[in-house]
């Protein structure tokens, strides 16, 4: 009889424990790939003609930036040369006045984590006596790094002559797994343009 | 534990008593005790489930085999029903290809895994058809309680995660099935239909589903 009732809590705990599965472990690296892009429903995208872009990438790493020029950097870089090409703007150098300026910005935010030790100060139950542990005050850190590309499409041709402002008229975020692999540049950089037909002016 | 131990002890001296019935004195031909006495019933289940209506509709439609449930009764003497609780997990998820999004001003692209969990606790009732020293019992039951949803929703890698506890109901048909008469275990198959009132995002009409379980039982007294 017992031997059967064992059975019956096993075949429960079964059941529980395969609910705990990950339900994203199977993504491949393409599949984990988010794209968002927003642009300026005001701007009219006909307007512009030609384009420049920033000569390296900007990365900002909890808000101290520096720039980089490795070679997924240029792959970016070279990729949006040529889907904008294609979207019929003309490349021109930053002196020749461009209508609209890109920035390429890699960002990544690290966040900080504290859990204080211990966990709970009932684990102090062993030495008995009623007593817990007069534990001084002592944290563990982590830390949870994310870290994604931004690329913006400035408005040079009206700037806000108010407050010195230019306009981002358009903007792209790519995030997920394998971002930082230049296997999936063309992917990337392919999508967000591929996303927004209202960029075309050929 | 005593009261196993106690059964073992009684039923020693009753069944060599009972199989010598013929020449003895009718003394023993008391009817069962699960007939006698309010006694308690445990069932293990696992089950399938397959969403229904709006909920298969707008958000999860592909059906799932993670679910699981433990129930408590007790089988009440004298009369057709009986009375218990149930705690269970179930789980849906499906995966939508990449797809775009609109959000407002944004546009997102990615591949989107929907999931839910729920985890019931419930109370039900049961009306049995036939009487307890039957091999075969069906019942049906009305079940209400309340149901702890996690509602994650995963964009490539990037979740979102709406938590809720919200009112649930079932309406379920089934059948036990003992394996020996006068026994203590059987098989337990039910189909019952649950409900459980919750919107958010996508669902919009609440979570409906019909699930089919197998269990095993096991009752003492």
């Amino acid at each position: 009889m017992f031997k059967k009732a064992s059975i019956f809590l096993l075949i429960a705990g079964l059941g529980m424990a395969s609910c705990s599965k990950d339900p994203i472990n199977d993504l491949s690296t393409e599949e984990s790939l988010v794209y968002i892009t927003n642009h300026d429903k005001a701007a009219n995208f006909k307007q512009y003609k030609t384009f420049s872009i920033v000569d390296s990438v900007v990365v900002v790493e909890n808000n101290r930036s520096g720039t980089a020029l490795t070679d997924i950097d240029k792959d970016v870089l070279t990729r949006i040369i040529t889907k904008m090409q294609a979207l019929g703007y003309t490349y021109v150098s930053p002196k020749a006045k461009p209508d609209v300026g890109i920035n390429v910005t890699w960002i990544t935010n690290t966040y900080l984590n504290v859990v204080s030790q211990p966990l709970n100060s009932y684990y102090g139950g062993y030495w008995g006596g009623g007593f817990g542990y007069g534990y001084p005050n002592y944290y563990s850190y982590y830390e949870t790094a994310e870290s994604y590309w931004l690329i913006t499409l400035l408005d040079f041709k009206n700037p806000n002559t108010v407050d010195k402002t230019f306009n981002v008229i358009w903007d792209a975020q790519v995030r997920g797994a394998g971002i930082g692999n230049r296997q999936y540049v063309d992917t990337m950089i392919d999508s967000v343009f591929g996303q927004s037909e209202y960029l075309k002016i050929n | 534990m005593k009261k196993i131990i106690i059964a073992a002890l009684f039923l020693a001296g009753f069944l060599p008593a009972y199989a010598q019935q013929q020449e003895a004195p009718k003394l023993y031909t008391l009817p069962s005790p699960f007939e006698r006495y309010t006694h308690y019933l445990a069932t293990a289940r696992v089950m399938g489930a397959v969403p229904l209506g709006s909920f298969a509709d707008s958000y999860i439609d592909k059906s799932s085999f993670r679910n699981a449930s433990i129930s408590i009764e007790w089988v009440l003497r004298n009369s057709p029903f009986s009375i218990g609780g149930e705690i269970g997990s179930t789980y849906f998820q499906k995966r939508i290809p990449r797809t775009l999004y609109q959000n407002g001003e944004g546009t997102i692209s990615a591949v989107q895994t929907r999931t839910l969990s729920q985890y019931p606790v419930e109370l039900f009732g049961n009306y049995h058809f036939l009487r307890k020293t039957s091999m075969i019992q069906p019942y049906v039951q009305v079940s209400g309680g309340i149901s702890i949803l996690d509602n994650v929703l995963y964009y490539g890698t990037l979740s979102s995660q709406h938590q809720k506890i919200a009112p649930k109901y079932g309406i379920g048909l089934g059948s036990k099935f003992l394996f020996k008469k006068d026994g203590a275990v059987g098989v337990d198959v039910r189909v019952k239909y649950d409900g459980t009132a919750y919107k958010h995002d996508y669902i919009e009409k609440g979570v409906s589903s019909v699930n089919g379980s197998i269990g095993l039982f096991y009752r003492w007294w």
